[in-house]
């Protein structure tokens, strides 16, 4: 069945005008050097997005329509309700270097992956509990894992384990997945060549991929990347900034596309850590739910969507953007921008207008600062517009930009700040992946992180879902559990949900076959099927 | 030559008065965001246009203007004194005071001060007044910008005691302070005024770099730091001139006063 | 001479100790030092990003870090950088043969910009002239390094062409007025009244009078080259160690920023040390 899912997909890709000619270059940037090219070490982007172009792995994401669909393994089934997974393998397969591929390699790739040495994210997907991972080579082309607790979703993980070689004297750089590593310049680019053992074939019969290189530039300032974009030097841009996207549309429609909406957030939250550095009045403030509503009332989402964005955004309603239609949970409706229900609210709190300017219980002026990362041209334009909409309701905001590890050390260690606007970027859009984001005992709980036990009685709440979600098996029950967690959360807001951006590429018209998707890598998820016009 | 200096003078003396009576001229507030038309060409209203949020150009130029052009010389004159302090007792002194001096100069050359600036705005209080974040940035930036003037000051300086007339004003009986009031600051003139005009232009360009580490002006004040960081978004900027504004004043701003500048030297 | 050299080579490493020492320290107290950007992966547990953690304290207790770095140095070893994931022998030698030919290529094309426009203006003695090139100088100097690298950006010209651009001003005014001064001084006013031709007058009498002001300006100008051209290299993306101190700068990559401390000190401090000497030179020889 599954087999059969797969050739329709590959049909319908297919079918789609397929490239005329193959071979040539295609050329991209990537924003940072490489960390590392050992593909399960990759935990930076380019890494992983090298990682992505030269891995081969069991298990492939279609980024279209978010099924698993098979790659290196033909068929896998998971057993003992999530602690087993077992895997057939495609058999006759080469890395680059011609080393044959086999179930060996797979227990080779787990056992360097649970190496607690690694402190990788894709290693630390599959420690669902205490005890070792386990693996049984039953054949050279079947083989066995065994976890020591249940892990959700566990299919999808194995998106991103690169299968490395355990025979290969190139170790790590031996590639099974459409390109390998040819040339490396650093700093400067990377040359990646079409692995002349790849197994892959279009429905007519063509090997893939169809360029022969890809040639990954190094650029670090988006700028620059644009305009060497717009002077046809590279063929792609992954990720342009709304401005950019609005400029290149101008000159031509068809030099970039709106892929929809992405599932990442921008929020702004209030530091709500008992034992801040800062006064016990502002504390209180912040952990007011109703002084948290009003502040949320008082923001003007469709101006932040059309001016800062373009356009190319919607106003967040929540955690989980409207567009999602799976886990969305469609009951929240949009808080409304409504300054005079702000101010309801805030007075409800005590809290009065005095001459232009809010003041608290005590008389307090109602002022706070809040910090963004430096550098970041939406997040201060964001910034700067709440600014001004919060003096409406005669709130004093001074806007603090911080570079990035300045930023991290006051939320995350001496959590002497008092509200910070950050965006989280969600690879993902089950609700296991932002375990550590919602559980009040969590590290990424960034309102008030690693909680001995739950502050307030909706943090118990939504531990509780989180924790019910996480041990059910049945996807409906799951939603039943994710629907009251963003159902609590829009209610309190301990974040405040700003926007939620569209997924914004540019792909030059040469590129044929280009299908962009709202997950990444957006503009070359299907690298192997992208081919360029002579 | 004399035309272009009277040109230079009204030319200061014009962007002075436009920045500081910024408050009467501006066609609205810098912070002011007219949501309505963000990054509108030039019209009547927006004689420059707006910015990305709305907000008028023109009346952000003239404010940057004021942030920059208030402050950038005062920091420029603080590390003049400072130059002219440590480069003219090096000058005068010669010997081990000399090479104390430089060794002082060549090691503030050396260390990245970028981290002291960090570790200074991370100590101010998040609610502080942009106006007087601006203000630690310019103070630090004449703090360290020292070493390099110094280094011509004390060449001038060492000069001076070896030329004739320093000699004389010895043989005479001109020592210490007098000396140095009398014979060495008034000849010293031209080095030290054109020390700091150098750094004034200096100055304003290291606060627009500084500003992309959030260590500058903060929203929404403006400098003309932080107007040029904008002109940042290349493919934007061939169909839109007026973009360019910020740049040719300072451009014009610095201009005139080198013109000026080259007098003094001619005085020396 | 060897005396001077000595105390010379000894005053150099004394810097480079400081400075390096002294930038150590104002990156271990700068805020964010104990923090990784990867603290924001929603995907590492708890376990791996103490560890993450725990590789950055190790670095913590800087006269540890720094006696140990200097023993390591004494062997060769530059250490590892923390952010990039390389040893720092490896980045450095990607990374300095760029910047050093950048920074040749600027000074040289600065120095016949400089050097033609002043001897051009000063000996042809045209008024028009010699008002274009002090406005060309003029222009130059007030640009903002950053919007002049973005323009060289914009027209495909390389970034050490902006580097010359705005460091030739400074070049073509020194040696103008050094020109002019010479042109003025007895022995040339004499040789000029015998008759001698204008470019004559120049190679022999003008120019090799002021030989150790030239060597002097060098000097300055290798370190002033140095300032403005590492900026230049973050705008414009060239992958020499200006862009590799700027990515330094915002990990907090202690090992790697005490390296480019001292390179860029020993450079700097050389470069001044030369004109120094030319000048020092001088100074003795006319007694």
């Amino acid at each position: 069945m599954k087999r059969l899912a797969v050739w329709c997909v590959a049909l319908v890709l297919s079918g789609l005008p397929a490239a005329a000619q193959s071979g040539g270059e295609l050329r991209f940037c990537l924003r940072s050097e490489p960390k590392t090219f050992n593909p399960l070490a990759a935990d930076d982007d380019a890494s992983g997005a090298v990682r992505y172009l030269t891995g081969g792995v069991l298990v492939r994401v279609n980024r279209i329509t978010q099924k698993a669909q098979p790659e290196l393994a033909t068929e896998w089934k998971v057993s003992e309700s999530g602690k087993r997974i077992s895997f057939k393998l495609r058999d006759g397969l080469r890395y680059s270097d011609g080393t044959p591929f086999s179930a060996d390699d797979v227990a080779y790739t787990m056992q360097q992956l649970m190496d607690p040495a690694l402190h990788s994210s894709t290693g630390d997907a599959f420690r669902s509990g205490e005890g070792a991972v386990s693996t049984r080579v039953i054949s050279p082309t079947a083989i066995e894992i065994n976890f020591p607790a249940p892990v959700a979703n566990l299919a999808n993980l194995f998106d991103t384990v690169a299968i490395v070689s355990s025979k290969s004297p190139l170790k790590e750089m031996a590639a099974l997945g459409p390109f390998y590593v040819a040339e490396h310049k650093p700093g400067s680019y990377i040359l990646l060549k079409r692995n002349p053992g790849y197994w892959k074939k279009d429905a007519s019969g063509r090997p893939l991929p169809y360029v022969d290189a890809v040639r990954l530039d190094i650029e670090q300032n988006p700028d620059i990347e644009a305009l060497r974009y717009r002077r046809g030097e590279i063929h792609l841009i992954n990720t342009v900034s709304p401005a950019v996207f609005e400029k290149l549309s101008e000159e031509n429609a068809a030099l970039v596309r709106d892929a929809g909406t992405s599932t990442d957030t921008e929020q702004i939250w209030f530091n709500q850590v008992p034992g801040a550095p800062i006064p016990a009045y502002k504390q209180a403030w912040f952990s007011s739910t109703a002084f948290r509503r009003a502040v949320s009332e008082a923001i003007n989402r469709n101006d932040l969507a059309r001016i800062v964005y373009h356009g190319h955004a919607t106003a967040a309603i929540g955690i989980v953007p409207a567009s999602n239609k799976f886990w969305f949970n469609s009951e929240l409706k949009p808080h409304p921008y409504d300054t005079g229900s702000a101010l309801r609210r805030l007075q409800q709190e005590g809290f009065r207008l005095d001459n232009g300017t809010l003041r608290d219980k005590t008389g307090n002026a109602v002022e706070f600062s809040i910090i963004t990362n430096a550098g970041s041209r939406t997040r201060e334009s964001m910034a700067a517009m709440i600014q001004e909409d919060l003096k409406k309701i005669g709130i004093k905001v001074n806007v603090v930009p911080l570079d990035f590890n300045s930023l991290l050390e006051r939320i995350n260690q001496t959590h002497d700040y008092e509200a910070c606007l950050l965006g989280f970027v969600n690879g993902d859009l089950d609700p296991n992946s932002v375990m550590t984001v919602w559980l009040s005992s969590g590290d990424e709980h960034a309102w008030n992180p690693k909680q001995k036990s739950p502050a307030t009685a909706w943090e118990a709440e939504i531990d509780k879902m989180m924790r019910g979600q996480a041990s059910a098996l049945d996807e409906r029950k799951r939603k039943e559990y994710w629907d009251k967690v963003q159902r609590i959360a829009w209610e309190h807001e301990p974040f405040i949900f700003l926007v939620n951006k569209d997924t914004l590429v540019a792909i030059s018209p040469s590129v044929k076959n280009a299908q962009p998707s709202i997950l990444p890598p957006q503009a070359y998820w299907n690298i192997e099927e992208l081919a360029l016009a002579h | 030559m004399k035309a272009l200096r009277i040109a230079a003078v009204v030319l200061l003396l014009a962007t002075g008065v436009a920045a500081f009576g910024a408050r009467w001229i501006a066609p609205a507030g810098y912070e002011q965001q007219f949501r309505d038309e963000p990054a509108a060409a030039p019209s009547a209203h927006h004689p420059l246009g707006t910015d990305e949020l709305g907000r008028d150009r023109l009346a952000r130029l003239l404010y940057g203007m004021r942030v920059s052009l208030a402050l950038a010389p005062l920091a420029a004159l603080l590390t003049t004194s400072l130059a002219a302090l440590l480069g003219g007792v090096a000058g005068c002194f010669g010997g081990w005071t000399e090479r104390s001096c430089m060794f002082l100069a060549d090691f503030f050359l050396s260390v990245p001060w970028l981290f002291l600036l960090i570790t200074v705005r991370a100590a101010l209080p998040l609610n502080i007044s942009p106006e007087a974040s601006a203000a630690v940035t310019f103070l630090l930036l004449g703090l360290l910008g020292w070493a390099a003037s110094a280094r011509v000051v004390c060449a001038g300086a060492k000069n001076l005691m070896r030329s004739d007339f320093v000699w004389n004003a010895r043989a005479a009986g001109f020592a210490g302070f007098k000396l140095v009031r009398l014979h060495l600051l008034p000849n010293l003139r031209g080095t030290l005024l054109a020390q700091f005009w150098i750094s004034i232009p200096v100055f304003i360009i290291a606060e627009a770099n500084l500003g992309a580490l959030g260590l500058g002006v903060s929203e929404p004040l403006p400098s003309l730091g932080s107007l040029l960081r904008e002109m940042q978004n290349m493919v934007m900027l061939r169909p839109e001139p007026w973009r360019f504004v910020p740049i040719l004043v300072l451009v014009l701003i610095v201009t005139s006063f080198q013109v000026l500048l080259r007098k003094q030297e001619v005085r020396i | 001479m060897r005396r001077w050299f000595i105390l010379r080579a000894t005053r150099l490493l004394v810097i480079m100790l400081l400075a390096s020492l002294a930038g150590a320290l104002l990156i271990r107290y700068a805020p964010g030092f104990s923090s990784d950007q990867q603290e924001l992966n929603t995907g590492l547990s708890a376990q791996s990003l103490q560890a993450i953690r725990q590789a950055r304290l190790a670095e913590s207790n800087v006269p540890r870090f720094y006696v140990r770095y200097l023993g390591s140095l004494m062997v060769g070893d530059l250490g590892r950088s923390l952010s990039l994931n390389q040893p720092v022998r490896e980045l450095l030698r990607d990374r300095l043969p760029v910047t050093a030919r950048n920074l040749g290529l600027a000074l040289l094309l600065a120095w016949l910009l400089g050097l033609a426009l002043a001897v051009v203006s000063v000996t042809l003695t045209s008024r028009f002239f010699a008002t274009a090139s002090e406005g060309l100088s003029v222009v130059f100097i007030s640009t903002p390094a950053a919007a002049l690298a973005l323009v060289l950006v914009l027209l495909r010209l390389p970034a050490f062409a902006a580097a010359a651009l705005l460091l030739f001003p400074k070049i073509y005014r020194y040696s103008s007025n050094l020109l002019r001064e010479g042109y003025e001084s007895p022995h040339v006013l004499m040789a000029r009244a015998k008759g001698a031709g204008r470019w004559r007058l120049l190679a022999w009498h003008v120019a090799p009078v002021s030989v150790p002001q030239w060597i002097a300006l060098l000097g300055v100008s290798v370190s002033v080259a140095i300032g403005v051209l590492l900026p230049i290299e973050v705008i414009s993306d060239v992958p020499g160690i200006g862009q590799l101190a700027w990515q330094a700068a915002e990990a907090r990559d202690l090992t790697l920023l005490v390296n480019l401390t001292l390179v860029v000190t020993f450079l700097t401090v050389c470069a001044t040390t030369l004109s120094d000497a030319a000048l020092r030179a001088f100074t003795r020889s006319p007694a």
